[in-house]
């Protein structure tokens, strides 16, 4: 069945998801009702239209500058710096931060020949230098590469007088920032340290 | 933990068959090339989730197949009223799956804590002879098997290497302090941990091969690190510094834990230059029996021993003393050849099995 076999090879694709289970979403869609399936293949055709990055700080959103960066409550001496998009929903569920964030776009890995150019480091350093930040926390997972980023940076932001910090390892290591729970993240900010 | 029940499923020669093992000594007797180290390989990835031979997954299955699957059935001494733990190592369409009651092990450490065996194999000989690396691997597993923290830091340190071998290679001038510093860090632990090992192991190894061997000299360990002990972390930061151009032009890391030396000396000169074959392959078998004791020591559990063929390597003087010295395990298993003296190894609790063309019997 060639409907059925194209599908479940474009679910495979997808993180997490093997032949199994890719078979087992391909038959319940089938069996379902079609405004199920209807309902999905619009939200999916819909997603990348209606969410764009942040031309500020490169976070998901719904509009652009995106609600952390426009919102008037929120510390503008502080800018979180993390690896993924994802990463600030995660920090953002925690409620434990409000300062702004700046999305990296990865981490500096020379095995897989990604360098501090191919990230979004001199947008940061650029944000940093407005006068206005005094903290930059470097939130990227307890890794290798989390690590060689954040010591990159840290020297880099050294010229600009802001402080570095770095969460507090209560992320458990090889532990993602993504997994983290809500306590563990609020305790990891509170208790940052300078880098 | 010593194991009841194995079941064996398409791997290496072996008969698909059920073989009960619930005994102290479990002798496996058979011309060579009959299975007896198939069956021994097939209880290390039961410990490990890979084969001691050095062997990839894919050599594993029986000719003329792509999978196989093993079962282990073990239980703690002294908990018979317990179930048993089961253990299950796979391998199909190239992919190995290991799972501790029916649950995935997503990490072999897993596996290593809660059932290490040690084997004495012909292969052992390369600790005593073989390149640095072979020692390097002797070491780290030994401090593994007691710390699950050294596997972490090993790991890390070789992911470090790894990254750091790969700026050389791209000469990324830019990256490379950075890459020092935490290769410098990493590199600081690693030596501290394995500078205690030596301790550990140092004493009872020239203790137990004098026992063994009546050499009458004393043969002891040497760790000598890559970078010295002493020089901390900016001495370290300086060295590598110093020697930039000369990494650059190789693209690799030409100092660090990956380097360290591990010898045998006997006073104060290299033990392996002057040792003859006979003297190697006891330094070998006594490097295993250490590492049995040292976890037997640091847990205070008892691992399943394994090994093949090794008595026949010794006079009877030595192998007397050495089944003497042998540290108390969990369980061990044993090798024979048909015309040797099987019988006066036997105690209390012995299974013996006769293995023919990879099936057991009775
Ligand atoms: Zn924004």
């Amino acid at each position: 069945m060639k409907a059925l076999d194209e599908l479940v090879g474009l679910l495979t694709r997808l993180p997490g998801i093997g032949r199994k289970s890719a078979l087992r979403v391909a038959y319940y869609i089938l069996k379902t009702d079609s405004s199920f399936s209807e309902a999905l293949a619009d939200r999916i055709r819909g997603l990348k239209g209606a969410i764009c990055f942040c031309s500020s700080c490169g976070a998901y959103s719904e509009s652009d500058p995106c609600p952390v960066c426009s919102s008037p409550s929120r510390d503008r001496a502080v800018i979180c710096a993390v690896e993924q998009p994802q990463d600030v929903v995660t920090i953002e569920a925690s409620r434990e931060y409000r300062g702004l964030y700046h999305v990296l776009g990865g981490l500096i890995s020379p095995l897989d020949g990604i360098g501090p150019e191919d990230l979004k480091i001199r947008e940061l350093v650029g944000r940093a230098g407005n006068g206005e930040v005094t903290e930059v926390v470097v939130a990227t997972n307890p890794t290798v590469e989390g690590d060689t980023t954040a010591l990159y940076l840290k020297r880099l932001l050294e010229s600009t007088g802001v402080a570095v910090t770095r969460l507090a390892t209560g992320i458990p290591v090889g532990g993602d920032l993504e997994y983290a729970d809500r306590l563990t993240l609020a305790r990891s900010f509170r208790g940052r340290t300078k880098l | 933990m010593p194991f009841d029940r194995i079941r064996l499923s398409s791997f290496r020669n072996l008969e698909d068959a059920e073989v009960l093992t619930q005994a102290d000594r479990v002798f496996l007797i058979g011309e060579n090339g009959q299975g007896k180290t198939n069956f021994l390989e097939a209880l290390y990835y039961l410990s490990y989730g890979n084969s001691f031979r050095g062997s990839v997954d894919a050599e594993a299955p029986r000719r003329g197949s792509a999978a196989f699957s093993l079962l282990g059935e073990v239980r703690a001494p002294g908990s018979a009223d317990m179930p048993h733990e089961s253990i299950r190592v796979s391998y199909e369409s190239r992919i190995k799956e290991i799972k501790r009651n029916e649950k995935p092990v997503r990490d072999r450490k897993e596996l290593v804590e809660l059932n290490p065996a040690v084997v004495f194999c012909h292969e052992d000989f390369s600790f005593a002879a073989g390149e640095p690396e072979r020692r390097r691997f002797f070491f780290d597993q030994s401090a593994g098997l007691v710390s699950a923290a050294y596997i972490d830091n090993l790991r890390e340190y070789k992911r470090i290497l790894r990254q750091r071998n790969s700026a050389l290679k791209e000469t990324r001038h830019d990256l490379l302090p950075f890459l020092d510093m935490q290769i410098a860090g990493k590199g600081i632990e690693l030596m501290d941990e394995r500078s205690r090992l030596l301790a550990e192991f140092d004493g009872r190894f020239a203790l137990s091969f004098e026992a063994v061997s009546l050499l009458g000299a004393e043969v002891r360990i040497r760790y000598r690190p890559s970078w010295p002990s002493d020089l901390g972390i900016e001495g370290i930061l300086e060295r590598l510094g110093s020697r930039r151009n000369e990494e650059f032009a190789l693209g690799t890391s030409l100092s660090g834990p990956h380097r360290d030396r591990w010898n045998f000396t006997s006073e104060g000169t290299d033990f392996a230059a002057t040792a003859s074959t006979g003297q190697l392959r006891l330094l070998s078998l006594t490097l295993r029996m250490v590492q049995a004791e040292y976890y037997t020591t640091a847990t205070g559990r008892l691992p399943v021993l394994l090994l093949d063929d090794v008595l026949l390597e010794l006079d009877r003087g030595k192998r007397k003393r050495f089944l003497d010295l042998l540290p108390p395990s969990g369980q061990s298993f044993f090798t024979f050849l048909p015309g040797e003296s099987w019988e006066d190894y036997q105690t209390g609790s012995t299974l013996v099995y006769e293995v023919r063309n990879g099936r057991f019997e009775d």
